[in-house]
């Protein structure tokens, strides 16, 4: 018993004064994930790696805008979504304090992107961001300015649209030429 | 090879079908139906097993039967020295039985091993299979109010995006308690929320006087039906986060159970550094589990002086954790294949700092409150688990180590690294509180030991393969892992492409309780709060509260639709009479 109070006097006052004193937390600590909308190109991979689906990454109802949605209600800060991002639009922050008052929207954290439209058939299918990043990729690998063209128009041509492309290519009997 | 042995003995006794391996160290024997009680009690007392896990399985789509396999672990009876198998000799044998679909009745093995017996009964409520025989035929883990015939586990129970319309929510629900004969006799209930208890679990305490003389209790309050979730809608890489939601405090070893299940059924050998990295984390979680639990058997004995400090030596264990995975709690680290983040040489020093510190701490506050002989004499002699009630009922952890057996799954069955690293089985005789809390205190040690094991001996390879999935619908594997609490056991049988065809998730605390009426008896009612911590009790949330405005006098009960009516509209506030 007096032991403990020994204890007790060598130890002296350890409480953190919290929140007046804020808690360091650790390097690399997995907190809140922050999203930064202007390096977003809405490629949906954080979507499609988060466990829980609390990121969702969907066209709005009149398919104007691509929506990327965030409800942190759901989210179990693991960390996938960062790992995943190509362009490190999301990161885990060191944000903690996630209490909201009696309102789920505070919760939610939503960017809005500009959609591409198919030259095709007209339909939108993707982020013009997207369509962008991937451009740029292949302009820094070395391709020739011919090619480049021909991919850029390619790029903007939906995925339902090239099926039906190919398919037509094999079916006319034209002959293929493969480069 | 392992375990013919036993399988060579087995048939002798009763009829063999079919052998079937699954790992190195497991092995399925298929039976006829009327052998089970038989092949089991043979396996659990006359070979020396233990009952790791039941598993019913709804095998209509395989083989149009049902399915039972009651996996023993293979160990030695461990009752006196010497009674124990050699080390090379360890390993799972799993009893299998087909039912059909058309009779659903099995004979029951409780009768001859007691420790069938939650089991039995949750394969009634999962899947309606009648245990004949079985004692206790009372609902177990699903509430009372589920409808009668609907057994969630079954392939075709319902869809799973609905929930099933409840008997009737504005009743109370009935359940019926086993009562003792005699006169004189009181109820004392104890729970669901009861104060000195921190989670919700209902128990009923019969008193003559102030001694109890029985007990009986109502748990699972809060069943998330996590087994369903996983096979209808989760694939293995989601799994291991959901796995790791199944406790608040043993979660790491819940997920590396889960995901080493789902390993093993498709054969995969993770990378050295990443089995020695799991074993780190699995470790700083049973510092801080145990710290945790010393903690509270001192806050419950009213010793809130020792209370405070081990909780501040527990701190730094969370901060381990911090460093070395970036959460607190939900460590997030293992997926199929290996891990998601290394250790670097900057985290290594600062573990081994922090670890220095945890350990000097420890003994500091342990010498002080070994010297308090108040806190010894609520300590000593109370909650006695006997050690044959603890050989008949295969309780796991500090549990049945308090008792004198000494029975350790990172001793009998080295998973990961573990067969690597040097370290004692803390084992204690006596059975009683201090006995319990003893063993924590020894294995807060070799944790640390085993933790710097690792740190030395981890070699500089890859922390993750690709894994390459040989798709199978039949196969299946057990894991199994030494959680603070105790073995968790984790069964995997594959599905089609990376699902799970069902998974089976047993905590260490479910082999625990039932054997904790035992250790009730002759104990007082000021015990009886002290006897359920020891026992490191794992229990979910709860269903209806009560609410008793002291100013206004007034209470009401809240019920379920209450609750949930509020939450979805934030309309209409059931508290809105009581202002
Ligand atoms: S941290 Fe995990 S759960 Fe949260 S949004 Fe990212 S991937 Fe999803
Ligand atoms: S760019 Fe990053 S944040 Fe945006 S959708 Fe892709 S993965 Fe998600």
């Amino acid at each position: 018993m007096m032991k403990l109070l020994d204890i007790s006097k060598k130890y002296g006052e350890i409480t953190h004064k919290y929140p007046f004193e804020p808690y360091k937390v650790a390097d690399n600590f997995r907190g809140k994930p922050a999203y930064i909308y202007d390096l977003c190109i809405g490629c949906a991979a954080c979507g499609i790696a988060c466990p829980s689906n609390a990121i969702t990454v969907v066209f709005n109802d009149d398919k104007s805008k691509l929506v990327w949605e965030f409800d942190c209600g759901r989210c179990i800060f693991c960390g996938r979504c960062d790992e995943v991002c190509p362009t490190g639009a999301i990161k885990l922050s060191e944000e903690f304090e996630l209490a909201v008052k009696f309102d789920k929207s505070a919760l939610i954290q939503r960017g809005e992107l500009d959609v591409q439209c198919c030259t095709e058939c007209k339909k939108p299918f993707s982020a013009k961001r997207l369509v962008k990043y991937s451009f740029e990729c292949l302009s820094k690998a070395n391709v020739s300015e011919k090619r480049l063209e021909e991919a850029k128009n390619y790029l903007c041509i939906c995925p339902t649209c090239k099926k039906t492309a190919t398919v037509a290519t094999f079916t006319s009997g034209k002959e293929m030429v493969i480069e | 090879m392992k375990c013919d042995k036993f399988i060579e003995a087995l048939g002798t006794r009763v009829k063999i079908l079919e052998v079937t391996r699954q790992y190195e160290d497991q092995v399925t024997a298929l039976v006829e139906l009327n052998d089970l009680p038989e092949a089991v009690r043979f396996l659990y007392y006359d070979m020396g097993g233990y009952l790791s896990t039941m598993i019913p399985n709804d095998e209509r789509s395989i083989n149009k039967h049902y399915a039972l396999y009651y996996a023993l672990s293979m160990e030695g009876g461990k009752m006196f020295a010497g009674d124990e198998i050699a080390q090379d000799e360890k390993c799972f044998v799993t009893v299998k039985v087909l039912i059909s679909p058309d009779s659903l009745v099995f004979p029951s093995v409780t009768p001859l091993v007691p420790a069938c017996v939650w089991y039995e009964r949750e394969a009634y409520d999962m899947f309606g299979l009648v245990a004949e025989g079985l004692p206790d035929k009372r609902r177990l883990v699903l509430s009372d109010d589920w409808p009668d015939n609907l057994f969630p586990l079954r392939k075709d129970a319902m869809d799973y995006r609905y929930r099933p319309d409840m008997k009737d929510h504005y009743m109370e629900p009935e359940y019926e308690f086993l009562r003792p004969e005699g006169s004189g006799i009181i109820d004392v209930p104890l729970g669901p929320l009861h104060i000195t208890a921190d989670e919700p679990g209902h128990f009923r305490l019969y008193c003559d006087g102030d001694t109890i003389v029985d007990a009986d209790y109502r748990l699972f309050y809060q069943h998330r039906g996590m087994e369903k979730l996983a096979e209808n809608r989760m694939n293995y890489d989601q799994m291991g986060y959901l796995a790791e939601r199944v406790c608040g405090i043993c979660g790491y070893a819940h997920a590396i159970a889960c995901i080493e299940a789902a390993e093993k059924a498709i054969n995969l050998e993770i990378p050295a550094r990443a089995q020695a990295i799991r074993v780190i984390c699995s470790e700083i979680e049973r510092l801080h589990s145990h710290l945790l639990n010393i903690g509270l058997a001192c806050e419950v004995t009213g010793n809130y002086n020792a209370f405070m400090h081990i909780f501040r030596i527990r701190e730094y264990s969370m901060k381990l954790a911090e460093l070395v995975t970036g959460g607190r709690k939900t460590y997030g680290n293992v997926v199929m294949g290996g891990l998601r983040r290394d250790m670097t040489g900057h985290e290594i020093k600062e573990s081994l700092r922090i670890l220095h510190i945890i350990e000097t701490q420890v003994e500091e506050v342990w010498d002080a409150v070994m010297d308090d002989q108040r806190q010894m004499k609520r300590w000593k002699g109370v909650g006695i688990l006997d050690k044959q009630v603890a050989r008949d009922f295969s309780p796991v952890g500090p549990n049945i180590r308090g008792s004198g057996i000494k029975r350790d799954t990172r001793y009998d069955h080295p998973y990961d690294f573990f067969k690597q690293i040097q370290f004692d089985v803390a084992v204690v005789e006596g059975g009683d509180v201090f006995a319990r809390e003893m063993v924590r205190y020894m294995e807060l040690k070799s944790s640390v030991s085993i933790i710097r094991q690792c740190f030395e001996l981890m070699p500089q390879t890859a922390i993750i393969v690709d894994p390459k999935f040989h798709v199978k619908p039949e196969n299946y594997a057990l894991a199994y892992v030494e959680a603070p609490r105790g073995e968790n056991v984790h069964w995997i049988m594959q599905g089609s492409a990376q699902k799970v065809f069902r998974w089976r998730c047993r905590a260490a605390t479910y082999n625990n309780w039932p054997s904790l009426r035992f250790q009730f008896r002759g104990n007082t009612i000021a015990d009886a709060a002290l006897i359920v911590c020891s026992l490191d009790p794992c229990y979910s949330c709860t269903e209806r509260i009560t609410v008793v405005d002291i100013k206004s006098k007034k209470s009401k009960i809240l019920t379920n639709k209450d609750l949930k009516d509020f939450s979805k509209t934030l309309k209409n506030s059931p508290m809105k009479d009581l202002r």
